[in-house]
C-alpha cells in the first residue's frame, strides 16, 4: 500500500466519522395544510417552525447539529392522517406536534403509539384524545369538558339564560362539545329546546335558523368545526332575526369569522384558552413567529408543544420516549399560551375564558374561574 | 302558520338557485344528450368573478354611491365571462368527441370538472373569499314573515331570466335553430342550420345563467369557495332529472321542489336537518320510479332544447 493510499483512506475515515457525529434531530408536525382547515393547519406548522428556530437560537440540542421538521398534511381526514403518521414513522421522527381535528388526531395517534413516538397536540380538545391510555399522548390546549363547563357557567351566571338551543355539525369535536353542553344544561335546570344537527360544508342554515327564531331561546350554542361555516350561520341568523345570544368555541375562533360575517359577528361570545400576551414567553414567541405573519388561534399552542418536546429532549439528553415523558412530566414551563404542567395522563390543564367579538376583534370578556369581567 | 310561510320563502330562495343551475344541465342534455359535469364549476367561476368585481368596486367606493348599477354590472360581466368559458370548454373537451361514444364525452366532462375546480383552487386559494355584503342585510317583515331583499332579488332575477330564456327559445330564430338541432342534428344541418354554432350558443346561455346563480349565492350566503360548485351541481342535476331532463319549465319546477323539500324536511322532520339531502334524493328516486321521464315529461316533440 502506497503512502498516498494510506493518507486517502485516513481522510475518508475521518470524513465518515464526521458525518456520523453530525446527527440531525427529526421531528414531525401533523395538521391540515390543505382544505377547509388549512388556515389553522398552517398556523400549527408555522408555530412548530418558530419553536425550532427559537431552540436553535438558544444553542440547539447538544449532540445534534440541526433540527429538521417534517410538516405533513393531515387534511382533517382520518385516513390521510394515518397515512401521514405512517410517513412520519418511516422518517423515524422522535416526536410529533399535531394534529388539529380530533377526528384525525385520534387515529393518527394510534399509528404513532405503535412506534412509541410521543405526540403533543396543540389543538385537539376532544376528551377521547387522552382517555385511551396511550402512554405518549400529550395535550397542550384545554379539554372539551372543561370548555363546556366554562360555557355553561357563563350561560348561567352572566347571561342568566333559561332556555338554550344547540346546533352542531356532527364531527367528533363539535358533536362531543354540544353533547357536553346539553348534559350540563339538563343538570343545571336549563330547558334544552332542541339539539339539532347540520352537515359539514352546508351553506344554507335558513331552516334551522327559522326554527330558532320561532322558539326564541335565550342562548344559541353553535358548535361548528369551521370558522367559515360559523360566519355563514351568523350572517343568516342576523337576516332571520334571531335575537338569542350566540356562543361559539375555539374552532370558529379565527379572524376569518369577522372577515366574512363582518358586522353580523358583533357580540358573539366564544370560549377560548386565556393567553396572557404580556408574559416574556409570549413576546419571545412573537419574535420567533414574526416571519410567518400574524399568529393564528393555535400558533402559540403549537409553538409551546414543539418547545416542550425539544426542551424535554435536551434535558433528557436522549430521544428515548420514556425519558422524554419523564422530563415532560417533571418540568413546569411558562409557555407562550399558558403555564404548562403535564400530568401523567398527558393533560396540561385548561384555562378557558369567554371572549367576545367587539369592533371586528376578539376581546377578553369574562373569566369563569374568578367570575370577573375584564 | 307564519313559521310555515317563513320556511316556504327559505325553500323558494334555495330552489331558485338550484333552478338557475339546473337550466344549464337540462339545455345541454336536450341538445347533445350530455350530462355536463363541468357546469357546477362554471357556477363557482361566476361566484368568484363576482367577488373580484364587487370587491374592487367596493374598494373604489362605487358600491356605496351606485349599488344597483354595480350589481348589474358585475352580473352582466360575470355572465359574459362564464359564457365564453363554457364555449371554450365545449370547444376543447366536447367538440372533438362529437362522433365518439357518449361515454367518452361523459368522462371528458368529469375531467373538465376536476380541472376547473383545481384551477380555481390554485389561482384563488383554498380559503373562503368574503363578499362585500353590507348592502344585502335589509329586509322587511310582513304578517310575521321576514323577507330579505336578497331573497326577493334572487327570486326576481330567476323569474326574469326564465322569461327571457323562454322567449329566446320559443320566439327567436336561434331558439328555433336550437329546437331543430335538439330534434335531429343531421336533418337540421341539411336544411342549413350550423349545428356547431347552435351547440356552442346553448352552452353559453346555460353558463350565463349559472354565473348569475353563482353571484347571487355569493351575495346571499356571504362567501365563495373553490369547491362550492360540487354540491349545488349535483342537486341541480337532480332537479333537472326530476323535472324531466331536456325540459326548461321542468328544470325550473324541479329546482324549486328540491329546494323546498330540503328546507321543509329540515323544518318539520325530527333530525331532518342532518338528512335533508337524503330526502331530496329519495324524492328523486320516487319520481323516477313512478314517472321515469320526470314530472313534466322528457320532451320528445319540438319544445325540447
Amino acid at each position: 500500500m502506497s503512502a498516498k493510499r494510506v493518507i486517502l483512506t485516513l481522510v475518508a475515515m475521518c470524513l465518515m466519522a464526521g458525518t456520523a457525529t453530525a446527527a440531525t434531530l427529526k421531528i414531525g408536525s401533523l395538521s391540515p395544510l390543505t382544505g377547509s382547515y388549512a388556515a389553522d393547519g398552517n398556523d400549527i406548522a408555522n408555530g412548530t417552525r418558530a419553536a425550532i428556530a427559537a431552540i436553535e437560537k438558544e444553542g440547539g440540542i447538544p449532540g445534534f447539529d440541526k433540527i429538521e421538521l417534517f410538516a405533513e398534511d393531515s387534511a382533517c381526514d382520518p385516513r390521510q392522517a394515518v397515512a401521514a403518521a405512517n410517513k412520519l414513522v418511516n422518517e423515524k421522527v422522535v416526536g410529533v406536534v399535531g394534529a388539529y381535528c380530533s377526528s384525525a388526531t385520534i387515529p393518527a395517534s394510534e399509528t404513532l403509539a405503535e412506534a412509541d413516538i410521543p405526540m403533543l397536540t396543540p389543538a385537539s380538545t376532544s376528551e377521547k384524545v387522552t382517555e385511551r391510555g396511550l402512554p405518549y399522548m400529550f395535550r397542550v390546549c384545554g379539554r372539551d369538558d372543561d370548555q363546556s363547563i366554562a360555557a355553561m357557567k357563563f350561560i348561567k351566571d352572566v347571561l342568566k339564560a333559561k332556555t338554550i338551543f344547540i346546533v352542531d355539525d356532527k364531527t367528533t369535536y363539535s358533536q362531543g362539545l354540544a353533547d357536553n353542553v346539553e348534559k350540563l344544561a339538563n343538570k343545571e335546570g336549563l330547558k334544552v329546546i332542541a339539539h339539532d344537527h347540520v352537515n359539514q360544508g352546508d351553506k344554507d342554515f335558513s331552516a334551522v335558523l327559522t326554527k330558532i327564531k320561532d322558539a326564541k331561546p335565550d342562548v344559541l350554542y353553535m358548535s361548528l368545526q369551521n370558522s367559515a361555516s360559523g360566519a355563514l350561520m351568523l350572517i343568516q341568523a342576523k337576516r332571520a332575526g334571531v335575537t338569542a345570544a350566540i356562543i361559539g368555541q375555539d374552532a370558529v375562533y379565527h379572524p376569518q369569522l369577522m372577515e366574512i360575517a363582518k358586522d353580523a359577528a358583533e357580540g358573539m361570545y366564544l370560549t377560548f384558552g386565556y393567553i396572557d400576551e404580556e408574559t416574556p414567553s409570549y413576546k419571545k414567541f412573537l419574535a420567533a413567529y414574526e416571519k410567518f405573519g400574524k399568529p393564528g388561534a393555535y400558533s402559540a399552542y403549537a409553538y409551546d408543544a414543539a418547545y416542550s418536546l425539544l426542551s424535554a429532549i435536551k434535558a433528557a439528553k436522549s430521544t428515548d420516549p420514556a425519558k422524554i415523558k419523564a422530563e415532560l412530566i417533571k418540568g413546569e414551563m411558562q409557555g407562550a399560551s399558558k403555564k404548562i404542567k403535564f400530568q401523567a395522563n398527558g393533560e396540561s390543564g385548561s384555562n378557558y375564558i369567554i371572549r367576545v367579538v367587539k369592533d371586528g376583534k376578539f376581546a377578553n370578556f369574562w373569566d369563569p374561574q374568578t367570575g370577573k369581567k375584564y | 302558520m307564519d313559521y310555515f310561510f317563513q320556511q316556504l320563502i327559505n325553500g323558494l330562495t334555495l330552489g331558485g338557485v338550484y333552478a338557475l343551475v339546473a337550466l344549464g344541465y337540462t339545455m345541454v342534455y336536450g341538445i347533445i344528450q350530455l350530462i355536463n359535469f363541468a357546469h357546477g364549476e362554471i357556477f363557482a367561476a361566476g361566484g368568484y368573478l363576482g367577488v373580484i368585481l364587487l370587491s374592487y368596486m367596493a374598494s373604489q367606493g362605487l358600491m356605496d354611491s351606485h349599488p344597483w348599477f354595480g350589481l348589474a354590472f358585475a352580473l352582466i360581466l360575470a355572465m359574459g365571462y362564464c359564457a365564453m368559458l363554457a364555449m371554450a370548454v365545449e370547444k376543447v373537451a366536447y367538440k372533438p368527441l362529437r362522433q365518439s361514444s357518449r361515454l367518452s364525452v361523459l368522462l371528458s366532462a368529469l375531467g373538465m370538472s376536476i380541472f376547473l375546480q383545481n384551477g380555481l383552487m390554485l389561482t384563488q386559494g383554498v380559503y373562503d373569499k368574503a363578499y362585500p355584503t353590507e348592502f344585502t342585510h335589509g329586509g322587511f317583515e310582513w304578517l310575521g314573515v321576514r323577507v330579505s331583499y336578497m331573497q326577493i332579488g334572487i327570486l326576481a332575477v330567476t323569474a326574469l331570466l326564465l322569461v327571457l330564456l323562454n322567449t329566446l327559445v320559443f320566439k327567436t330564430r336561434i331558439g328555433k335553430a336550437m329546437r331543430a338541432t335538439a330534434q335531429d342534428k343531421v336533418m337540421s344541418a341539411l336544411v342549413g342550420i350550423h349545428s356547431d354554432k347552435v351547440i356552442s350558443t346553448t352552452f353559453a346561455i346555460g353558463a350565463a345563467l349559472a354565473a348569475a346563480a353563482g353571484i347571487m349565492v355569493g351575495l346571499y350566503y356571504g362567501s365563495v369557495r373553490y369547491d362550492m360548485g360540487f354540491v349545488p351541481g349535483i342537486k341541480a342535476f337532480a332537479a333537472a332529472v326530476l323535472g324531466g331532463i331536456g325540459n326548461i319549465t321542468g328544470a325550473m319546477i324541479g329546482g324549486l321542489i328540491i329546494g323546498m323539500v330540503e328546507i321543509l324536511a329540515a323544518a318539520y322532520i325530527p333530525a331532518g336537518g342532518e338528512y335533508k339531502d337524503v330526502f331530496a334524493f329519495v324524492i328523486l328516486i320516487g319520481v323516477l320510479y313512478f314517472m321515469p321521464t320526470g314530472i313534466m315529461g322528457e320532451n320528445v316533440d319540438d319544445t325540447r332544447v
